[in-house]
């Protein structure tokens, strides 16, 4: 009967001790969610390879120190719409117990994971543009790239300059971009900085994404005497696109808004038809070329924006578990909000570093512009040395 | 003036290969009963299947379209010897839920094994364009349209001149009879499924130069596929290439004084309006 009483006592003891939470726990999860099927798996694909690589590399180091060399795991779920999304992130953190999440590469579906992530009390961290993200006061979404309207802003201020270097002054635009949030807010961002400039915007046509024929677009383009053309496409919409533009003989240099514009597929499919073509970016990899050269023998291709933006955004979500010493949602949160990481992906991110303003956005972020140019993505703006810069098919010399 | 020449020019074009790409559906309907909801996954078939022709051998997906048109084809009859055929007779929610079920296994099927990617061709014509007094003809839409009415006039050869295509009509017309008549109904039935399926397929390595696939590229073409179908007048395959031309016409005429996105709007609202006028579509042809 005492031994009885004895080990009931045990397994109270045991119980109560497995509640504190400064437990040693064998592995820490973080929830991914991100499109890995449907027409932006090619990006969800680009994000996994790095978190992967960047999984790898911690768990090698010894896991999470502070938590007794706890081992890092990824849960992916795949999220194609919004619906899904809040679906998954539901899933994997009441399932899954994740402590942070990552994702979703799409404005809209960003929007809708981020609001159960708020709900249930999950910090997130994401690249998605759409202004709207950090502007609902909520505390648990982080982005770690410039806002869609920045974006925007300096995807025209930054082609006006590049005309200007090459000698040519800009006085009007063609505008085509995808309705969805990201199109809609980056779109308005362009808009509104030609307006400031005293540009004209002779051609201003939203889309839908899925768009299968994108003629009646180009014809309009063609018909105007527009002499830079500001596409803000995703995957398929941006290669219809340039094939248009390029069958109607078309040689206005064009400007894409990120998306489709900066992934390695675009010049894959395009070949030399994507030469010459510029786009904003949030990040490039020659900015670090070590990591990207190391990148390149993994994967046999150079590391695209969304690999760098998610993996550096990951391993800011590590660090924060490791200052925070606990897997206390909330308790991490806190620490990704004072933090600011500079190692790992984030070197090769403008500022060098990842760190956020009191409602969630990047306070080191920082648009460039980069240029098609054989294959490889150059960034062309800030202006660096040995940096060329093609314009209309010749080199502008400086 | 101009635009609007060219706005019919690209609706001509575009129309042809919609109306290739829907006259499997009609077809379906037609001689079999059967409205085949999965019939834009075989656009999707045959777009994989001329994609990888060409990425194997570098030959033009035109070309590989026809080898999209057996392949699809054959899939098609397979599935109905196999699997359609039991709901055949059977009731219409049956029908739909078996080829609804269809599109869930068929794009899953692409999607496991061929991947999520986008895949598009490289070919020489792709970024070309024709200048007939200023109206610009876009090579791979011209090549597309010519293929699409190749291969309807000899569909409808098929259908009038030759012996299946004579026996195709006959069991649509009554099957006790043509079995009578020594007809094998369950070939027949199979061979003009895949006949169907085969032709939808065949649009797709026909758009494949100026399309890219990827499992999902069936529900872009879907809605279209039925409208222009049930506009033609479901069952009949002329009806299809006439309410293709006519589809394509619309949208492309539309996008002159309405913005892009009410392509479809415009689209549905005519749709709409001839149905209400004559429900049965513009050609009704062999009922059921």
């Amino acid at each position: 009967m005492f031994s009885r009483f004895f080990s009931a006592a045990l397994t109270v003891v045991a119980l109560s001790l497995s509640h504190t939470g400064a437990f040693a726990q064998e592995t820490v999860k973080i929830g991914v969610v991100v499109p890995l099927s449907g027409p932006n798996a090619q990006f969800g694909a680009n994000i996994r390879n790095g978190l992967e690589v960047a999984t790898k590399e911690i768990n090698e180091r010894g896991g999470i120190s502070s938590l007794k060399g706890a081992k890092v795991e990824l849960v992916f779920a795949d999220a194609t719409d919004p619906a899904k999304a809040g679906v998954a992130v539901q899933r994997l953190v009441s399932r899954d117990r994740v402590v942070g999440v990552v994702g979703s590469f799409i404005s809209n579906i960003t929007l809708a994971a981020s609001e159960v992530t708020e709900r249930l009390g999950v910090p997130m961290i994401t690249h998605s543009f759409a202004d709207q993200i950090t502007e609902r006061g909520y505390r648990n979404i982080f982005q770690v790239s410039p806002k869609a309207s920045v974006i925007g802003a300096a995807t025209f201020d930054q082609a006006a300059a590049l005309g200007n270097l090459a000698g040519e002054k800009i006085s009007k635009i063609a505008l085509l971009w995808e309705d969805t949030s990201y199109g809609t807010a980056q779109s308005k961002g362009i808009r509104d900085a030609a307006k400031r400039a005293g540009v004209e915007v002779v051609v201003d046509e939203g889309y839908p994404p899925g768009i299968t024929d994108v003629t009646p677009l180009i014809n309009k383009v063609r018909a105007s005497s527009a002499q830079l053309i500001f596409p803000v496409s995703y995957v398929n919409d941006a290669m219809l696109i340039i094939r248009a533009l390029r069958q109607q003989q078309i040689s206005t240099p064009i400007v894409g808004g990120a998306g489709g514009y900066i992934i390695p597929d675009f010049g894959k499919a395009l070949g030399d038809v994507a030469d010459g073509v510029l786009s904003i970016t949030p990040a490039n990899y020659d900015a670090n070329k070590e990591m990207a050269d190391k990148y390149r023998a993994t994967y046999g291709i150079w590391p695209s924006h969304e690999t760098l933006l998610y993996t550096a955004g990951f391993q800011d979500l590590v660090q924060a578990i490791d200052t925070a010493k606990s897997t206390d949602p909330q308790k991490i949160r806190d620490a990704i909000a004072s933090a600011r990481y500079c190692v790992g992906f984030a070197r090769a991110l403008p500022n060098n570093c990842v760190a956020f303003d009191q409602n969630g956005l990047t306070s080191t972020g920082q648009p460039i512009m980069v240029q098609w140019q054989k294959g490889e993505l150059v960034t062309v703006w800030p202006r660096t040395a040995g940096a060329q810069l093609i314009w209309r098919g010749s080199v502008v010399k400086e | 003036m101009i635009s609007l020449l060219q706005a019919l020019v690209d609706g001509v074009l575009n129309g042809g290969v919609y109306g290739v790409i829907a006259v499997g559906l009609s077809l379906v309907f037609g001689v079999l009963g059967i409205v085949n909801f999965s019939q834009a996954q075989f656009l999707m078939i045959g777009m994989y299947v001329a994609w990888f022709i060409w990425h194997a051998t570098g030959i033009d997906p035109i070309i590989g379209a026809f080898a999209a048109l057996v392949v699809g084809g054959a899939i098609g009859a397979l599935l109905y010897s196999c699997l359609i055929r039991h709901v055949a007779d059977a009731s219409v929610l049956a029908q739909i839920f078996v080829t609804v079920g269809l599109i869930a296994v068929l794009e899953n099927l692409a999607l496991i094994f061929l991947g999520a990617d986008y895949r598009s061709v490289k070919t020489s014509y792709q970024t070309e364009a024709i200048n007939v007094a200023s109206v610009l003809v876009s090579k791979p839409y011209l090549i597309a349209f010519t293929a699409a009415i190749i291969v309807s006039v000899l569909l409808s050869l098929l259908l009038n001149r030759s012996w299946l295509g004579r026996a195709i009509r006959a069991t649509a017309q009554n099957e006790a009879a043509s079995t009578a008549f020594g007809i094998d109904g369950l070939r027949t039935k199979s061979l003009a499924f895949g006949l169907g399926t085969g032709l939808t397929a065949f649009g797709g390595g026909v758009i494949l130069p100026y399309a890219s696939v990827n499992p999902t590229v069936g529900s872009q073409y879907i809605v279209l596929m039925f409208t222009v179908a049930v506009l033609g007048g479901l069952g009949s395959t002329m009806g299809a290439l006439v309410g293709g031309i006519i589809v394509g016409i619309i949208q492309s005429v539309s996008t002159l004084f309405l913005p892009v996105q009410m392509k479809d709007l415009a689209l549905f609202v005519v749709f709409i309006a001839i149905l209400a006028i004559r429900p049965q579509g513009l050609l009704a042809g062999v009922s059921r």
